[in-house]
């Protein structure tokens, strides 16, 4: 008997040990781990709009975050998006309820420290006390608005789709009239070597200076990606006099209506990001109208 | 054999459940809604629909199930002869592997109003069911193709007898610890946020279950416990029954899709270790050179079989 | 076993050749498989093991004396999951581009046999100097294993090291996918018996 409450006992005591050794990492940890993931994306974002270590992004570049909500009320639902205003002299958050036809419902102010948006438990909390219960709130997606000296310059839209692996994480870079500006491959479980290429400049830079009419109808072709084509492609590693302006503009003009090259060996990871960033701008192209228009309407103060 | 017998019926009658389940609608008046092909869905009435009603595209809306502000755009309807089942064709194929809702208007049969209708469409769980089992079974198989549980693999598949006793062993451990690992991360873990615990409980769930199977097998049937007491000492040490715990706990599985992950990840690994003893035993008489004898000979002989089982990737089955 | 007699540089040593884990004692293969793809990550995990090995060869040395002798295995297991959760935890904070590329296998490492089996045959019965060079032997054996492995997959799948081009095109695609691990590690195994055997005759 004596025995078995040692046992119990010793085992309990370093069972508390090393719960209070795992709660402290995890603690100190958890802020650093929130931080470094925001930095990583600003980063990422900062580098698809053109800026990065060899041109600064100027101080008048401000990004503004659009969260979109479903607002589900026992038989109907609606869309909420929540943007950043302008509140006298800084800025403040209001949440803007429409329709599943893109019909004004109703427009509220919310109580939200603009540092605290990031944390998606604190947006629910702000939400759901400015709409009246019964609710269900789930998050859809976010899409960043990026202003130079309060014009708007471009979208920034991270998303997420299948891929021949589980998942495949990208974010986008739209100009106004929805022209792709950059694709980022942030994260994915491909193969290395084969569907892991989705990540190289040869293949995500294909997509760069599409036009919105043109993705509509973006399709995969199984041929072998023409030398000077790839050349073109991967920018880093260019030399100087490799690529005079007039050949640029050549290349350009050539490739810029034709549909994006599979990678050897990965056709279908190559249909998968092709398909996934479709849908991505055919979708955000279709609410973000609705959106302005609404905003136009209402001549609500957005702060882009 | 009496006992095999009822826990079969029950699996079989759980699964008859699900399939029936996957059948029944929301709405009174409508019998069965799938998708057809690339591009339909078939709608079944209780009986038939009017013409007219039926024509009308305005009548119907769908949406995938994420973005019910979206609507996608319908290319036509049609009737069969009876009038009682309705095919709707899209411009654009559908996404199946996303559910859609699916909201009739105003059904009108035999010029009665029937009400609306607000229905899911999506592909048959035991589908997607099956597909988790073969997954785990076949096509990520967790030895050739995860590479995990390889010590124990080599260790202990000289013999066929050997390795069938350790594969079957093994199943059974790895289906009880991950559904109680399962349990405690659902109804435990997650609830008072304590995810990063996640290592050590698993460890201990399934230290608890090597332990809590060797003594009721030593109680219950001691034949057995000759058998295979010994390899279950060794199912600790393995890789996998660890791997499968954090696998359902990253992917948020519910209790079925556990069961056939940890069950596909079990018959997997038999079959992996079927498949080498077999090897492996004819390899005992062949002319191996002396610095190859033992174990780098088997590790080529692993290569070769996840070579082989490269090629089930990326097949989906539903 | 009584305590070791070796000095604690033989010790760091015989875990890097005589007893190296991955092609001598073919333990904590699963790692050596599945991430030794590219240098990078290789060097990775095996630093994520020296940490893990050498804390929980510490901590079992420290506390040997207090462990009752019928809850060894779940201490030792408690010490090894304490100390994979830290470096887990550690690990995807500052380092999360790495800590995704090891996917599944930081928080295996509590299943690997190695480390257990070092605390059970050594660190019970040695003092905290000792094993932590013992650890550190084992650890950086893992680690040389992994570097070995990691640098010709990485150089002739892929044709770079450490992500700098070396050579410029890709000689064969085939060794940055598993199955070339399987070879590979038979080759090497099967190169340390060729030398073994050498050694053997020599001295007869």
């Amino acid at each position: 008997m004596r025995e078995i409450i040692k046992i119990t006992v010793a085992l309990t005591i370093s069972c508390l040990l090393a719960g209070i050794v795992m709660g402290s990492v995890f603690i100190v940890t958890a802020k650093a781990k929130k931080h470094n993931e925001h930095l990583n994306t600003q980063q990422t974002m900062i580098g698809l709009l053109g800026y990065g270590k060899t041109r600064s992004a100027p101080s008048g570049l401000k990004l503004y975050n659009i969260y979109r909500y479903i607002i589900t009320e026992g038989e109907s639902k609606y869309l909420g998006y929540m943007l950043s205003v302008k509140k006298g002299d800084g800025t403040g958050y209001e949440l803007l309820v429409l329709d599943l036809k893109g019909q004004f419902v109703s427009r509220h102010s919310l109580d939200i420290l603009p540092e605290n948006t990031i944390d998606p438990e604190d947006r629910k909390t702000a939400l759901k006390s400015v709409l009246t219960p019964p609710v269900t709130i789930s998050y859809a997606d976010t899409t960043i608005v990026a202003s130079l000296n309060d014009k708007r310059i471009a979208y920034l839209l991270p998303g997420e789709f299948p891929g021949f692996k589980t998942f495949i994480k990208a974010m986008l870079a739209l100009d106004g009239d929805f022209k792709i500006l950059g694709l980022e491959i942030i994260e994915h479980e491909e193969d290395p070597g084969l569907g892991g290429e989705i990540e190289q400049e040869y293949f995500k830079n294909q997509f760069k200076d599409k036009l919105f009419e043109k993705i509509k109808k973006l399709k995969v072709i199984k041929e072998p990606l023409p030398e000077k084509y790839r050349k073109y492609l991967e920018k880093r590693k260019w030399k100087k006099g490799h690529f005079s302006k007039e050949d640029i503009a050549v290349i350009q003009k050539n490739y810029q209506d034709k549909d994006i090259y599979a990678l050897t060996g990965a056709t279908i990871s190559s249909v998968s990001v092709t398909n996934g960033i479709r849908n991505m701008i055919i979708k955000f192209a279709y609410r973000i109208k609705i959106l302005d228009n609404v905003i136009a309407s209402r001549n609500v103060p957005v702060s882009y | 054999m009496v006992k095999g017998f009822k826990t079969y019926s029950v699996i079989m009658g759980l699964m008859m459940a699900l399939l029936l389940s996957g059948c029944k609608t929301e709405h009174r008046f409508i019998k069965k809604v799938a998708f057809k092909g690339d591009d339909g869905i078939v709608v079944t009435f209780a009986a038939s629909v009017d013409d007219g009603w039926a024509k009308d595209i305005s009548n119907f809306i769908v949406s995938e199930k994420p973005d019910p502000d979206i609507m996608l755009d319908i290319k036509d309807t049609a009737l069969n002869s009876d009038r009682t089942k309705l095919t709707i064709s899209f411009k654009d194929s559908l996404n199946q592997n996303m559910p859609h809702i699916l909201t009739i208007k105003g059904i009108i049969s035999k010029g009665r109003p029937q009400g609306t209708a607000t229905l899911t469409v999506k592909k048959l769980y035991f589908g997607y069911l099956l597909s988790i089992l073969i997954g785990a079974m076949i096509i990520n198989n967790f030895v050739f193709t995860k590479y995990l549980g390889l010590c124990v693999f080599f260790g202990t598949s000289q013999k066929k007898s050997t390795a069938v006793g350790m594969g079957i062993t093994f199943t059974f451990v790895i289906v009880f610890a991950s559904l109680m690992s399962w349990f405690l991360y659902q109804f435990v873990l997650k609830p008072f946020r304590l995810d990063y615990l996640q290592i050590v409980v698993f460890i201990g769930m399934v230290s608890l279950s090597v332990q809590g199977a060797d003594t009721i097998l030593r109680k219950v049937n001691p034949a057995l416990f000759k058998a295979f007491g010994v390899y279950l000492v060794l199912v600790i040490a393995n890789c996998i029954i660890l791997a499968v715990p954090l696998i359902l706990a990253d992917n948020e599985y519910n209790m079925l899709e556990s069961f056939m992950l940890a069950l596909g990840a079990g018959i997997g690994f038999l079959i992996a270790l079927f498949l080498m003893s077999s090897v492996r035993e004819r390899l005992e008489f062949a002319n191996v050179p002396v610095s190859y004898r033992g174990l780098p000979i088997a590790f080529i002989v692993a290569g070769l079989f996840a070579l082989s089982f490269m090629g089930f990737s990326g097949m989906s089955i539903f | 076993m009584a305590e070791t007699t070796k000095t604690n540089i033989q010790l760091f040593i015989n875990g890097l050749l005589n007893e190296n884990p991955i092609f001598r004692l073919a333990l904590s293969m699963c790692p050596a498989v599945g991430i030794s793809t590219t240098v990078m990550n290789g060097l990775l995990l095996g630093v994520a093991v020296i940490f893990v090995q050498v804390f929980s060869s510490c901590t079992i040395a420290l506390i040997k004396d207090y462990i009752h002798p019928r809850i060894r295995i779940p201490t030792y297991t408690l010490t090894i999951a304490t100390w994979v959760t830290v470096i887990d935890l550690v690990l995807s904070a500052y380092f999360p581009v790495a800590y995704k590329a090891m996917g599944i296998f930081v928080r295996l490492i509590v299943a690997f046999a190695i480390i257990t089996m070092r605390l059970e045959v050594f660190a019970s019965r040695n003092r905290v100097i000792t094993s932590f060079w013992d650890g550190m032997g084992m650890g950086f054996g893992f680690l040389l294993g992994m570097i070995v492995l990691g640098s010709i997959r990485e150089l002739i799948g892929m044709g770079t090291l450490l992500g700098y081009d070396i050579l410029g095109f890709r000689p064969l695609l085939f060794f940055v996918l598993p199955a070339a691990g399987f070879f590979l590690i038979g080759f090497i195994m099967a190169i340390f018996n060729y030398v073994e055997i050498v050694y053997k005759r020599k001295t007869k």
